[in-house]
């Protein structure tokens, strides 16, 4: 008894700071795109609110907070308000699997590149119900696109770390980290370089990000699934974004860049490495954003099912020869 | 108090109650929620039991592709007027009939249960942690069960290119 329970205090401290951790990156990341597209767009970005713009986020979060909560007439309220949550959880939860560290993961599961999956289909629930309990045509729009294009790419996305998974052997993550460690590249970005391109497209069409934000087009459908919300809910909707973004990135550093692995050792930061990596991802998203316009609808279902998913099926079974032969 | 019992038992109850309710349910949007509900708590008691290969299997196909599907056709019906019908009175006697005969096959198998000595340990043939999980499905679907995982794969090509054939564009050429 005592033993779970210093397990479980254990447990909620380590899951408590990684949480905090994560959403500060969240926060800061929403700075960082806002700055880094500003550059790009020769603007200067967020200046006013404290050095440099550096406390715009925390600006954000306080007006979002004290806004007033708008729930509009005819919405079928107990779907509504659960909605948001369950994009959050499901895109929040995938932080804990992460191997960040060789001896730091919430979560050591034998399943762990599945259940990420799980939960990445389960986000699923969160747009369509949003778009469906709004009552409004923008929302049901941009809901049946997410949905259609969440299902989609997510079969893409699979296979492409099914062939990482194939190269491991193993669906736990730090046992991919540590056989990508073993293997002579040191890391799976040289051989597996189709299904890191695979992945990172549908890893972005899978965060309904530019250029497949089409279920939250602003010129044609406002805002999409979310256009009836307000306030912190809006913000719940906004964090489930780039929580998603951030556990994708840090999925892609875990099975194709070799994790924590660097050139050389940083003393007393080992997950040194692990952060650059994902940094260098992030910005990946934010630049594909800032010089790509929109796909149209019929072109992305069209890339989804004529060429990513047959890639990586080419891909897949070309691993498993490869991997027969030697 | 053994926490393995309390939770089965906070698995086993969420899950029939979630599944009366979706039963029960005049919304068809509110029925496959609930039927959601009550595949996660099937997939954690799966996980319970140590399998949690299937815990995951089970969510990616049921919740992740299966219901999904579902709730996307009942989001493009549009059943609000359906919804606030009044009920059926005549269907009363014939669903009390079958509650009848549903009823009395439960109690008897409450009883046959009853009778024989609990036991909450799964009958497990091998010891699952020697190896993974996933390492003694695929030893036992690709060893002992090959041909009717292979027969239930060519069954699923046909399936689905019979629905590629039926949503094909067909060019109806006029005939002179």
């Amino acid at each position: 008894m005592g033993d779970l329970i210093d397990k479980l205090i254990f447990l909620g401290i380590a899951a408590g700071s990684l949480l905090v951790i994560a959403l500060l990156h969240v926060a800061y990341l929403t700075y960082a795109e806002r700055k880094i597209i500003g550059r790009m767009q020769q603007r200067l970005g967020p200046n006013r609110v404290g050095p440099r713009g550096l406390l715009q986020p925390i600006a954000d979060m306080v007006k979002l907070l004290t806004k007033e909560d708008l729930v509009p007439y005819g919405v079928d309220k107990p779907v509504f308000y659960i909605a948001p949550f369950i994009s959050l959880v499901c895109a929040g939860t995938g932080v804990a699997l992460i191997p960040i560290w060789k001896k730091f993961v919430l979560s050591n599961i034998n399943v762990g590149i599945l259940f990420i999956l799980a939960l990445s289909s389960l986000s699923a629930y969160g747009v369509i119900l949003s778009g469906w309990a709004s009552n409004s045509r923008y929302a049901l729009l941009g809901g049946l696109r997410a949905s259609a294009q969440v299902i989609s790419y997510e079969i893409a996305m699979s296979l492409a770390l099914l062939s990482v998974v194939l190269m491991a052997g193993s669906l736990n993550l730090m046992d991919i980290v540590k056989a990508q460690i073993n293997s002579p590249y040191k890391i799976y970005l040289i051989p597996q370089i189709i299904a890191f391109y695979v992945f990172i497209i549908s890893a972005i069409a899978e965060c309904n990000r530019v250029p497949f934000d089409l279920p939250e087009a602003e010129t044609e459908l406002v805002a999409g699934y979310f256009v009836e919300y307000s306030a912190m809910r809006f913000a719940i909707f906004y964090l489930a974004e780039y929580f998603g973004m951030v556990v994708m990135s840090a999925l892609a550093v875990t099975c194709f860049l070799g994790g924590w692995i660097g050139p050389f050792e940083i003393p007393y930061i080992p997950f040194f490495w692990f952060l650059i990596k994902l940094y260098i991802i992030l910005f990946i998203y934010i630049w594909v954003r800032a010089t790509l316009p929109r796909y149209r609808y019929d072109q992305l279902m069209g890339l989804g099912w004529k060429v990513l998913i047959p890639v990586a099926i080419i891909n897949l079974f070309l691993t498993a020869v490869l991997k027969l032969i030697f | 108090m053994n926490w393995d019992l309390i939770i089965f038992y906070y698995l086993a109850i969420v899950m029939i109650f979630s599944s009366v309710f979706a039963i029960f349910s005049r919304h068809p949007v509110y029925t496959v929620l609930l039927v959601l509900v009550m595949i996660i708590h099937q997939a954690f008691l799966l996980l319970t039991l140590g399998a949690e290969f299937l815990t995951v299997v089970q969510i990616i196909v049921y919740a992740g592709a299966i219901l999904v599907l579902f709730l996307f056709v009942v989001y493009l019906i549009n059943l609000r007027k359906e919804t606030k019908k009044s009920v059926f009175i005549r269907t009363v006697s014939l669903i009390g009939i079958v509650f009848l005969l549903l009823g009395g096959l439960l109690i008897k198998n409450l009883l046959i249960l009853l009778s024989l000595k609990p036991s909450f340990k799964a009958y497990l043939p091998f010891t699952i942690e020697e190896k993974s999980n996933v390492w003694w499905i695929a030893n036992y679907l690709f060893k002992n069960y090959l041909l009717q995982f292979e027969i239930i794969g060519v069954v699923l090509l046909v399936a689905i290119l019979g629905a590629v054939f039926l949503i094909r564009k067909v060019k109806i050429v006029e005939q002179k």
